[in-house]
């Protein structure tokens, strides 16, 4: 005789807007934000670091402002704009294909990228918070970055990158 | 005159991990594909009385259900003397997360699902839980082999030290003790295993060698090597973490081979800490003994570390601590007595910092040794550092190694002796100096090898076992790639580590790579351009040896007009049958017979690099707080490739081994079980924290590295932690013996200082 399983649990629509594309899922209410991200549409620059809300890894921004993917239930984002790491080129106006964002272009140029797994959240923190202050002092760039665990770079290259997409993104500074 | 070594070139994977287009294993999945989960042991020790899995068998979903019964019994250990390990516990269980059990099931939750289902009993044996309890004589026994638990001894006695110490004008003794340190990469382990009809196994993982792990795991699941691919995938980090086998790899192949579909098994945050691997802890004891001038004339260590329920790296893991000393600070007599001690714990690994309680209690003793005698810190490490020309007591020669120049570097920059005893109170200084080794030898493991390969528009393919944990040895291979073929980094694609393609490499986890990888392609390139030469010379009617490529133009020396673009080269070679493939293989200049335990000395590594530190604290009285204020790095990295790069790599030692390793990390426990395996209860450093850091690569030219390059940044992790402890003894005006040094243990040093008055 089989084991009869746990009845699975009802399952929800939720409607998102994800990096411009709108989405309607059926989805179950205990399933987080990465979790669909992820598994149902395919973006997995958002990673699990912990699970717990702590290593800030699956950062992405929701109606602009930076959320833990993992700590979010995919329902609490109905009716939200989520944008992930892989939508964040596609924000410039009129960019080049293949082009990147300014603030990743940075990351690249300033030697912020060592691994790469915190990369995408600590992007999308960086714009969170240029967005909301395009001209941060460093102190003020090391907390905004401080819910983003990096375990390779120290950050000191990270925060270079943040100061660096802040001056290009200005035009104080023009990419060579 | 280089055009691409020595340039901070952005990194190639930057791009793909900066647009999330890099994928890590979790991130990949394939058709048809299963899910996996892990039924772990809840108990220390225990043995396993009954193991019933059949109400799992029969859940909906389930496809395979994987326990000991089902498995060849090989077990696991980095050398034939230390093959302790299976991939899921047979008779008993020796810590709390080993494998019990394993489930494939249509997903997740399934498989989660069906380890409830698992009904194990079992009968709890009497644990242990630290090393010096473990060796006692009543202590229970974890392994039938091991007498009271001694996993690994390492001996090594070098001169007469007893005589020595009588020769000593000052003798001293200290004591010190560190926990675990947890590697926490941002990644945490998974694997994707898929076993075709052919008998074919794929597998990815993060890993630190791919080939070490496709010869483990053909050993366990009874393969020939070449039917078991490891497949090149991004990795989020190793720090020595990544290093040997683990049951997860073994558990997922053997899951697919089982069912015939792909397996995925991704570990939570938890289980990578307690299942993968962590740091040892440590109990170190030393004696050292100096002439009255500061030169250090003899040492005796005796280090216990805690080795949890199996090898690993044990050998290794047990000497490298020393050996990183030696390397550091002459000294013509030792005796040093490692031993790794079985405990009913998880498996602990190499870790950046190779210990905290031994590489701290050096540069402790050089601090007492100095004031002792009347010197400053900087002057005694002046006196005592190992420099070119220098042969360690195990007998490793060193042929370039600019250790002054290390130390000259940070004591100016931090202005040392100006602020050395005249800094405020509650502010300190410390210095810290290691050096460490560019590989070892590892038999038929210890080399690389590289092919380089050319399309007909002369487009360049270079293939190498290079493994990247992160660090950029992936750019490393392709700036020497470049530079020795004189075409831009940008232009040359990199095959690395995929084991059905790449040739045999010795990874990285020994330092080695920027030597031994980079010498192989470095080597494959210059062999590409011999051949290039030798079809370009009836081209151009000029001697082979007169010929230059640069630019994608091979031309006659002093006349650059006789020319011809690399892709009539490449062309010309094709119509005379005479396809241009270039080979390179490289094996570091070691003894290949010297041995971890029975026969450790004989040529270490064919290469040093030497880091040096200061830091200035603050402390405060009240909560025990340690503001780091500033700190100054340098880093003789032989020749820097990238110097962004090997900042980098410097900043980020600085983090894990300096600022995390004294002032945060450590593993807590009871009665076995990790208590903080999370990022909320493991402390690592976060961006507020860290200190501006000053770094200074110096640059000593290695005969043996790939254009004069070596190691470049382990050092730092480790001396930034002995330069954090120093700086806070020099703070509150008595040194620390219990690593790391959290607030509670500063003020309780500061109150016993205040009864005492001891140093």
């Amino acid at each position: 005789m089989n084991e009869a399983r746990k009845s699975p649990p009802k399952k929800m629509v939720v409607e998102l807007e994800v990096n411009g594309t709108r989405h309607e899922l059926l989805v179950e209410p205990r399933r987080t934000l990465l979790e669909v991200l992820r598994e149902e549409l395919g973006l997995t620059g958002a990673k699990e670091g912990c699970g717990l809300g702590a290593c800030g890894t699956c950062t992405v921004l929701m109606d602009g402002r930076p959320v833990r993917a993992c700590l979010t239930l995919a329902v609490e984002a109905q009716g939200a704009s989520i944008l992930t790491v892989e939508g964040l080129a596609d924000t410039v106006a009129d960019r080049e294909p293949g082009a990147l964002h300014p603030i990743q272009e940075a990351f690249v140029d300033a030697h912020g990228v060592q691994c790469g797994f915190c990369t995408p959240g600590m992007i999308l923190a960086a714009k969170a918070l240029l967005d909301e202050e395009p001209d941060p002092d460093e102190a003020r760039i090391r907390e905004a970055l401080g819910g983003q665990v990096c375990r390779c770079t120290g950050y000191t290259k990270i925060v270079e990158a943040v100061k660096l997409a802040a001056r290009r993104l200005s035009g104080e500074e023009v990419k060579a | 005159m280089s055009r691409y070594i020595g340039q901070s070139l952005p990194r190639r994977d930057a791009r793909l991990k900066a647009t999330g287009e890099a994928r890590f294993t979790a991130d990949l999945s394939l058709p048809f594909m299963l899910h996996a989960a892990v039924l772990r042991s809840p108990y220390p020790h225990a043995r396993i009385v009954r193991l019933d899995t059949s109400r799992a068998e029969r859940l909906p979903g389930v496809k395979a259900v994987l326990t000991a019964r089902d498995t060849s019994g090989v077990k696991w250990g980095v050398f034939r003397y230390t093959r302790d390990q299976e991939f899921l516990a047979r008779e008993k269980v020796r810590y709390v997360g080993e494998e019990v059990a394993a489930v494939a099931a249509e997903s997740e939750d399934i498989a989660r699902e069906a380890l409830e289902l698992i009904e194990v009993e079992y009968e709890i044996l009497p644990a242990v839980f630290d090393p010096l309890s473990a060796v006692a004589d009543d202590a229970p026994r974890i392994h039938d082999h091991a007498e009271r638990n001694i996993n690994i001894h390492v001996p090594i006695h070098v001169g007469d030290v007893d005589r020595a110490f009588d020769e000593c004008d000052y003798v001293h003794t200290e004591r010190t003790v560190s926990e675990e340190e947890s590697y926490f990469m941002t990644e945490p382990y998974a694997v994707l295993a898929h076993c075709d009809r052919q008998g074919t196994v794929e597998v990815w993982m993060p890993n630190a060698s791919p080939h070490t792990k496709a010869k483990g795991l053909a050993n366990a699941l009874g393969l020939p090597v070449s039917k078991v691919h490891v497949r090149h995938v991004s990795v989020g980090g190793a720090f020595g973490g990544r290093s040997d086998m683990f049951p997860g790899e073994y558990i997922a192949a053997r899951l697919s081979q089982m069912t015939q579909r792909p397996v995925k098994l991704v570990y939570t945050r938890e289980e990578n800490s307690i299942a993968v691997r962590q740091g040892h802890s440590m109990v170190v004891e030393s004696t050292f003994g100096f002439k009255r001038d500061g030169t250090l004339h003899a040492v005796d260590v005796t280090a216990y570390m805690d080795g949890g329920a199996y090898s690993s790296t044990g050998p290794i893991a047990t000497s490298v601590p020393f050996l990183c000393f030696e390397q550091t600070y002459r000294v013509p007599n030792v005796r040093y007595n490692g031993y790794r001690v079985y405990t009913n714990k998880p498996i602990r690994g190499m870790i950046r910092t190779h210990g905290r309680a031994w590489a701290c209690n050096v540069d402790m003793q050089l601090d007492l040794a100095a004031a002792a005698l009347g010197l400053d810190p900087v002057e005694i490490r002046r006196r005592n550092a190992v420099r070119t020309g220098d042969t360690t007591p195990t007998q490793s020669k060193i042929f370039k190694m600019d250790s002054l120049a290390t130390i000259k570097a940070v004591a100016e920059a931090s202005r040392f002796r100006e602020k050395w005893g005249k800094l405020p109170k509650w502010r300190g200084i410390g210095i810290g100096c290691v050096s460490v080794m560019s590989g070892f030898p590892m038999g038929i493991r210890g080399g690389s090898a590289a092919m380089v390969k050319f399309d007909e528009d002369a487009g360049v393919t270079v293939i190498s076992g290079v493994v990247d944990n992160g660090q950029g040895n992936e750019n490393v291979v392709l700036q020497i790639a470049a530079e020795a073929l004189g075409v831009a980094p940008g232009a040359i694609q990199l095959v690395a580590s995929d084991t059905e393609v790449t040739p045999i490499d010795q990874g990285a986890y020994s330092q080695a790579t920027t030597l031994c990888s980079g010498n192989a392609v470095r080597l494959a390139c210059e062999d590409a351009r011999r051949q290039i030469f030798e079809i370009a010379s009836d081209m151009l009617e000029a001697a082979e040896e007169d010929l230059e490529l640069e630019d994608g133009k091979v031309f006659v020396r002093g006349s650059p007009s006789r020319a011809v673009p690399l892709r009539n080269v490449i062309r010309m070679g094709l119509l005379k049958g005479k396809n241009v493939i270039g080979h390179g293989s490289f094996g570091p200049n070691v003894d290949q017979t010297r041995e971890w335990i029975k026969n450790p000395k004989g040529q270490l590594a064919a290469a040093f690099s030497y880091g040096s530190a200061v830091v200035e604290v603050e402390v405060d009285p009240e909560t025990g707080f340690v503001r780091v204020l500033d700190a100054w790095v340098a880093h003789d990295c032989g020749k820097a490739i990238n110097p962004k790069e090997v900042e980098g790599q410097m900043e980020g030692g600085l983090a894990m081994g300096g600022h995390g390793g004294i002032l945060l990390e450590a593993c807590k426990w009871h009665e076995g079980a990790n208590l903080n395996p999370d990022f909320l209860g493991y402390k690592v450093p976060l961006a507020p924290d860290m200190p501006p850091i000053h770094p200074f690569i110096v640059e000593s030219e290695d005969p043996f590295g790939p254009f004069g390059a070596k190691e470049g940044g382990l050092s730092i992790s480790m001396c930034t932690a002995q330069a954090y402890s120093n700086a806070i003894a020099n703070a509150i005006g008595t040194h620390i013996r219990e690593f790391p040094h959290t607030p509670d243990r500063v003020l309780e040093a500061i109150e016993k200082r205040a009864v005492t008055g001891d140093p």
